[in-house]
């Protein structure tokens, strides 16, 4: 099987802080794969040099074979990014956001518009349509943005916390769309600290801790003989159980506190 | 009392803390707080000199002082809707307040503060210049708290009357726009003036006499007139404070429980496929189309237009009055107003800002990024083209000088052009984030100050640098020039574009940083 994301020891460094610390970061091809790791530990970071948004200070990406900074041009056609921070082109409507995207990459119009109704129904966007973005709320922001994704059938999808702050109802509408895109053969990388999430939907997890790759492989073996894929993550990036139940001892006793009403 | 000194506190905890280590923002407050003591020194100077004045001017003065005032403290807050989290209610909605302790709170931080203190003070020197006799002086003081608290509790009435539509995208958008108008109304007088219909002191009687009879003026009458109508007014004026409390108490209690409402916009007109129609299919056209969507619905990009067309027409009007003689005017204003409109080119991504990450993954090489500024020019230049023509006809009629209006039109394209490429240039070169919410004071995120200030005057010097060989000789009457204006400006767009996609491209990274920056407390 070929990968179809593989960096060797990307480094990227804000002043004194190093965010990613040499990462090798292996993905197969077809697999629908979850980046993990508590906050702060450079999944966001390491998903943007990736795609090309932000320029590591040392190491390389590939992507489907391609190198992401030499051979920008086939890499760009092949991905597909929905980043963290939902900022998408707010003061347009959520179909001209899609046929602006299509177009923009040499899509002709009619192909866009047919495959943008699609998505609008897929993603049950339809009759929000021709609302303008900036009125979406959160769960149909990140549908909109994982439309515009997937509009140009990229064969890498690289989706930083898709689900954060979606309700459960667009949750199962993004991961039914999800599923079969990676059914068809194509790639799926998602950014979560979410680890229930992962352990359903993923094949391939790699668990980022302080900057580098801490553990990776198919889910099976990271989570090896432990009950979740929650517990072996807790010992992989070295959790230790909290034991400060006496500092908040006022905490749950009900009644609220006297003061000036 | 308690809920006052708690109120006061924690407005002054609200500006400390947005001081708190950003360098910048501490020079910005201490330049404000001299800025606000000059003012008052100054005010209240100026406001005791009017003893010296003749009376009847005296108590105009004061009158439309008066007005002004409150006209400011009704607008001013709306402005700044949303930059001081005391002024909406809804920040304070959750705490376990009544409404009545909430209102006394929300009146003792809207007092607290630099400006408002400047204000009494320089009230208090209308005072000092406008009190005769003992009446007046013992009336004087309770006009002004009460001229005082009136303002407080108008400005407080009309913000949370609108809270719940300035807290909404299109409030604010609808906002963004008013800001605009304001100016103008500021430049009104000031056109009038120059306009020389009469002199200062009719006008300025005139408009007292018309304001004389409004609440502040009344207040500002009674402090002059210090007799048995001077205590009418200022009972009337008292009362009328004590109406409008009790309006902005009772609007308060229902902003408080009404729901916010913004989510529920409706949809946005269609498309005009206008690109579509002499365009061939492709990515040019859909930067286009998409170009001219956002000039019709960002406000920024309203501003940004609105106030080019509006700088352009104050100064046609003031400079064709002092200078109409002048052959070359009808060139100099349409080239000016091109310079203008061009300058919003000069940071073409900061309105992109964080959603510049849309274009970056999809442009695999430099054809990408100029195809996107090209898209950006042509879009900009299907409205600028025929309102630069509008622009060379009016000055040319408006001077009396009809022959001017080919070769300023032709002058303004061209000008325009350079524009268009210097400021793709400058774009890629200089680019900073425009936060969403533009106010008066700063144009650019915290710290990108010096990077805007640059950026514009760079460009600014660009073009006009690019515009003298064409502008020069039209000037000196070589009125065939003309005809060459428009090619070179193409020349010059279309260089400054190949120019700035190679150099954008290569730094597409630091591009969307640049333009991604935190703009500051304001979500």
């Amino acid at each position: 099987m070929s990968d179809a994301v593989r960096t060797h020891g990307l480094v990227k460094r804000y002043g004194q802080q190093v965010a990613v610390a040499g990462v090798d970061l292996v993905v197969p091809s077809g697999s629908f794969a979850g980046l993990v790791g508590p906050n702060g530990a450079g999944k966001t970071t390491t998903l943007s040099m990736i795609t090309g948004l932000l320029r590591p200070d040392g190491g390389s990406a590939e992507v489907d074979g391609f190198h992401v900074w030499r051979d920008p041009i086939e890499v760009k056609a092949r991905i597909g990014v929905l980043p963290e921070g939902l900022r998408l082109f707010e003061r347009l409507s959520g179909r001209e956001l899609l046929v602006y995207n299509g177009r923009l990459r040499g899509l002709p119009k009619a192909d866009v518009e047919q495959r943008a109704d699609e998505l609008l129904a897929v993603m049950d966007l339809t009759g929000a349509a021709g609302k303008l973005v900036v009125d979406y709320s959160t769960g149909m922001r990140k549908k909109i943005g994982l439309a515009a994704a997937l509009l140009h059938n990229p064969s890498v999808l690289f989706l930083d916390e898709p689900f954060e702050g979606v309700d459960p109802v667009s949750a199962n509408t993004l991961t039914e769309v999800l599923r079969r895109f990676t059914a068809s053969g194509s790639t799926v990388i998602f950014s979560s600290h979410v680890m229930d999430l992962v352990e359903r939907l993923c094949d391939w997890v790699s668990v980022m801790s302080a900057g580098q790759i801490v553990a990776q492989g198919p889910l099976a073996d990271v989570r090896g003989d432990r009950p979740s894929l929650n517990q072996a993550f807790l010992e992989l990036v070295g959790s230790s159980s909290t034991e400060g139940g006496q500092s908040l001892s006022w905490l749950g006793s009900g009644l609220p506190e006297a003061g000036e009403r | 009392m308690t809920t006052v000194v708690l109120f006061a506190q924690l407005k002054l905890r609200l500006m400390a803390g947005n001081l708190r280590g950003d360098l910048q923002r501490k020079i910005g407050f201490v330049f404000t707080l001299v800025a606000a003591a000059g003012l008052a020194a100054l005010g209240f100077f100026l406001m005791s000199l009017l003893r010296l004045a003749p009376p009847d001017i005296a108590s105009s003065l004061v009158i439309v002082a008066f007005s002004a005032f409150l006209f400011g403290w009704m607008v001013v807050p709306l402005m700044a809707f949303g930059l001081d989290d005391t002024l909406d209610p809804a920040k304070l909605s959750l705490f376990p307040l009544g409404t009545r302790r909430l209102a006394i709170g929300m009146f003792t931080a809207s007092v607290t503060g630099v400006w408002p203190a400047a204000m009494l003070i320089v009230m208090f020197g209308a005072l000092v210049g406008l009190a005769s006799g003992a009446g007046g002086w013992l009336l004087g003081v309770p006009a002004v708290l009460v001229q005082f608290a009136l303002c407080v509790v108008t400005s407080r009435l009309i913000t949370t009357a609108l809270s719940s539509a300035l807290r909404s995208r299109r409030g604010r958008d609808a906002l963004a726009l008013a800001a605009l108008f304001v100016v103008l109304l500021a430049q009104l007088p000031n056109l009038l003036m120059n306009g020389g219909s009469g002199d200062p002191a009719a006008m300025l009687h005139r408009m007292a006499a018309v304001l004389r009879w409004t609440p502040p003026g009344m207040l500002a009458h009674a402090i002059a007139d210090g007799g048995a109508l001077a205590l009418a007014e200022v009972v009337s004026g008292a009362l009328l404070v004590v109406l409008l409390a009790w309006l902005w108490i009772k609007v308060l209690g229902r902003a408080l429980v009404t729901s916010d409402a913004s989510t529920q916009a409706a949809a946005v007109r269609g498309e005009s496929g206008l690109a579509d129609r002499f365009l061939p299919d492709g990515p040019l056209a859909a930067v286009v189309t998409k170009e001219l969507k956002y000039i019709r619905r960002e406000p920024r990009y309203r501003m940004g237009w609105f106030s080019a067309l509006l700088v352009t027409v104050v100064l046609s009007f003031s400079l064709t009055r002092t200078g109409g003689g002048v052959a070359g005017l009808p060139i100099l204003l349409t080239s000016l107003a091109a310079l203008l409109i061009a300058m919003q080119s000069a940071n073409a991504f900061g309105v992109d800002g964080r959603s510049l990450w849309m274009n970056a993954v999809a442009f695999g090489s430099e054809r990408g990024l100029a195809t996107d500024l090209a898209g950006r020019h042509l879009a900009g230049a299907l409205i600028a083209v025929p309102l630069l023509g509008v622009v060379a006809v009016a000055t040319g009629l408006l001077t009396g000088h009809p022959a001017a209006i080919l070769p300023a039109m032709l002058a303004g394209w061209g000008a325009l052009g350079i524009g268009f490429g210097v400021g793709s240039v400058v774009s890629v070169v200089l680019p900073y984030t425009m936060p969403e919410r533009m106010n008066a004071f700063s144009g650019a995120a915290p710290g990108q100050g010096g990077v805007a200030f640059a950026s514009s005057m760079g460009s600014m010097m660009g073009i006009a640098l690019l515009t003298l060989p064409f502008v020069v000789p039209l000037l000196l009457g070589f009125t065939w020039v003309c005809v060459l204006a428009p090619c070179y400006g193409l020349l010059m767009e279309t260089l400054g574009r190949r120019l700035a996609a190679r150099i954008g491209f290569a730094r597409t990274p630091e591009l969307l940083a640049a333009v991604s920056k935190p703009t500051g407390p304001v979500v």
